[in-house]
């Protein structure tokens, strides 16, 4: 029964971090006020305490005394099927997991986290949006929610190396770094796979890509599903295994990153590779002198903003490298926008909620404020470092005809090296 | 009625039932929390987890309007915020430095300590009053405050505000005779403390869980909480 098998991963997922969590929120409402989906509709059911309200319900059903007193005299409904296709809506189409909740809530209730483990029920319960359950499989099945099979693969980078006369190893014995991309890029943005290849050439990177390592996006995190996750991630690291490599770098993927350096090694044995992001081997090799950028090379034409990425910035920790770097490509017109870095608005469109078709009306009014904010600093150019933001900007920038340039972190600093 | 033998009864038998309930229950709780299993988080870190939690409880008590991270939350939750605030700062100042009940915990805990003086007391005892009158309207005015309000939040703000209401009257002579209102002060406390580990106003318990984690989660990944 679907109830069931939701409430079994609930009881499975609720050790003592979540429940003490649980037990630690007051009710007060404040965490709605940091939820772009709720800023944006004003609906109560948006708000981050009533999402996790049904794993509350679960566990004090199944854990308290109070709890289980409530449901036997009638006071608390149990929770049921309904529930479960109700808070689905909630967790999947209404949350982007950014957990920018948890850094207004007086208690410090890490809500992102918890909402996640909702999802983790839902998903063992079969309740996961069919547009999102349709990508998992097909990523399970082929290898990549976009169709990038091994043919697919294949074909797109033989297209790139030659079309941007660019040298990409793949399988290549005795690399040190493994580099793996998400399929948006390989399908959509084409450009960076070219741009991180020419940045890590010139920087004397001994890397490769892998054939069998060769989707970073996990859609079973998105989904919430333990088994599914574990799975794309071993599909990731028997492919690093399997090149000997030392180190991981995740390129422009938020949720991946997330997946891989922040919880993979809380969900399964992983193997001693150094796991980083794009946006930090960038800074690091401006830093160290591995390249050199030239300086304000997209100064005067107009101001340029930099989006914080949710998975990135807020909880991958890769704050300050960006705005070095933009710091010296534009440090006249960079500028920031207001909340930024930790407390950043998220783009909307992150968490899985960009694939449910179903979440289009509330995903265009969320990026309703990411608008107002470019447009209140007199942005002329959005600098972000997460491929999946980028496709946000870009279908929102369409549907609501607004006129702005963006960019990607990786494609500037590849253009502007001397 | 005899309001002398209630009186001693309130002080006595029933306090100290009272405070077995709460010192019991809350244990009960705590230990129920304590032993759903803590797996081990093997993730090894950007940054320092210590480092974080200082910070995440040091930004817990920087909750004023004019911090810029506050702004925003501020904006949209300012009676909360204000009225929240001036309510815990009200009970605590009251509960540890008012001279009567600093008596009361001298012949617990066999020692004391200089209070506040009583006008101070009288002020912040009716802000705090007036602040739980204000929280109570909030949480019926505004939509996802009612939404996330039952029984359970209703018998927290009684629980919480009549002891407050009734030691304002004791120490202003207020409609009752002392001892009846004195009576009725400390059965009040008594119920209170019955009634909270049966309730989320345990939160002061479960504090220091949930902000050490998100201190120790953000400073792992070498972000300011």
């Amino acid at each position: 029964m679907k109830t069931t098998r939701a409430i079994d991963t609930f009881v499975e997922e609720t050790g003592g971090w979540v429940a003490s969590q649980l037990e630690a929120c007051t009710r007060c409402g404040i965490c709605a006020e940091a939820c772009h989906f709720y800023q944006a509709t004003g609906n109560p059911d948006f708000a981050p305490v009533w999402k996790v309200e049904l794993l509350k319900r679960a566990y004090e059903q199944e854990f308290t005394l109070g709890g289980k007193l409530r449901t036997m005299l009638h006071l608390q409904k149990k929770v049921d099927e309904a529930d479960l296709e109700a808070w689905s809506k909630l967790v999947y189409e209404a949350c982007t997991v950014c957990n920018k909740c948890a850094m207004v809530c007086p208690m410090g209730i890490q809500l992102g986290p918890i909402i996640h483990d909702v999802r983790a029920g839902l998903a063992e319960a079969g309740m996961v949006p069919d547009d999102l359950a349709a990508a998992v499989n097909k990523q399970i099945e082929e290898g990549s929610p976009l169709g990038v099979t091994d043919d697919v693969f294949e074909s797109r980078l033989e297209w790139i190396a030659d079309d941007w006369e660019i040298d990409l190893p793949v399988d290549k014995e005795g690399a040190d770094t493994l580099v793996i991309f998400s399929s948006i890029e390989i399908m959509k943005f084409p450009d960076n796979l070219a741009h991180i290849a020419s940045i890590l050439n010139a920087a004397g990177e001994n890397w490769t890509l892998s054939s069998k390592a060769r989707e970073v996006v996990n859609f079973g995190f998105y989904e919430g599903s333990a088994d599914h996750t574990r799975l794309l991630l071993s599909r990731v690291f028997d492919g690093a295994v399997e090149l000997g490599v030392k180190k991981i770098v995740v390129t422009e993927c938020g949720h991946a990153y997330d997946a891989l350096r922040w919880t993979a090694p809380n969900l399964m044995d992983v193997p001693d590779i150094e796991i980083t992001h794009i946006a930090a081997v960038l800074g690091e090799y401006v830093e160290s002198g591995r390249i050199t950028l030239k300086a304000g090379a997209y100064d005067g034409d107009g101001k340029i903003t930099f989006h914080d990425a949710c998975k990135i910035q807020r909880r991958g920790g890769h704050i300050e490298e960006p705005r070095k770097l933009l710091s010296i490509l534009a440090p006249e017109s960079f500028t920031e926008m207001t909340p930024n870095r930790e407390q950043a608005i998220c783009c909307g469109g992150g968490g899985g909620v960009i694939a449910i078709k179903e979440a289009d009306p509330i995903r265009y009014k969320a990026f309703e404020l990411k608008i107002a904010q470019a447009e209140a600093v007199g942005a002329e150019t959005v600098v972000m470092a997460c491929s999946n933001c980028r496709l946000q900007f870009l279908d929102g920038a369409e549907h609501f005809d607004w006129d702005m340039k963006f960019r990607g972190l990786a494609e500037m600093v590849a253009e502007a090296m001397e | 009625m005899d309001w002398n033998a209630t009186l001693e009864f309130a002080r006595g038998p029933f306090f100290t039932a009272a405070l077995f309930v709460f010192v019991g229950g809350l244990t009960y709780r705590l230990v129920r929390v304590l032993t759903l299993g803590w797996s081990r988080d093997r993730v090894p870190s950007a940054g320092s987890k210590a480092g974080g939690v200082a910070k995440s409880y040091g930004k817990g008590l920087i909750i004023w309007p004019f911090v810029p991270w506050v702004k925003q939350t501020f904006a949209g939750n300012a009676v909360t915020l204000i009225a929240g605030g001036i309510f815990h700062l009200g009970l605590f100042a009251i509960i540890i430095f008012g001279a009567p009940h600093m008596l009361a915990w001298k012949s617990m805990l066999g020692f004391g300590w200089p209070t506040l003086p009583l006008p101070i007391i009288d002020w912040l005892a009716a802000a705090a009053i007036a602040a739980m009158v204000a929280l109570a309207i909030n949480r019926v005015a505004n939509p996802l405050l009612r939404k996330l309000s039952g029984p359970a939040e209703a018998l927290n703000w009684l629980f919480v505000f009549l002891p407050m209401l009734t030691g304002y009257m004791t120490t202003h002579h207020l409609l009752f005779r002392y001892e009846v209102i004195y009576s009725l002060h400390v059965l009040a406390v008594d119920v209170m403390l019955i009634w909270i580990p049966f309730s989320r106003i345990s939160h002061f318990v479960f504090y220091f869980f949930s902000r050490t984690i998100h201190g120790a989660q953000f400073g792992k990944r070498a972000v300011t909480p």
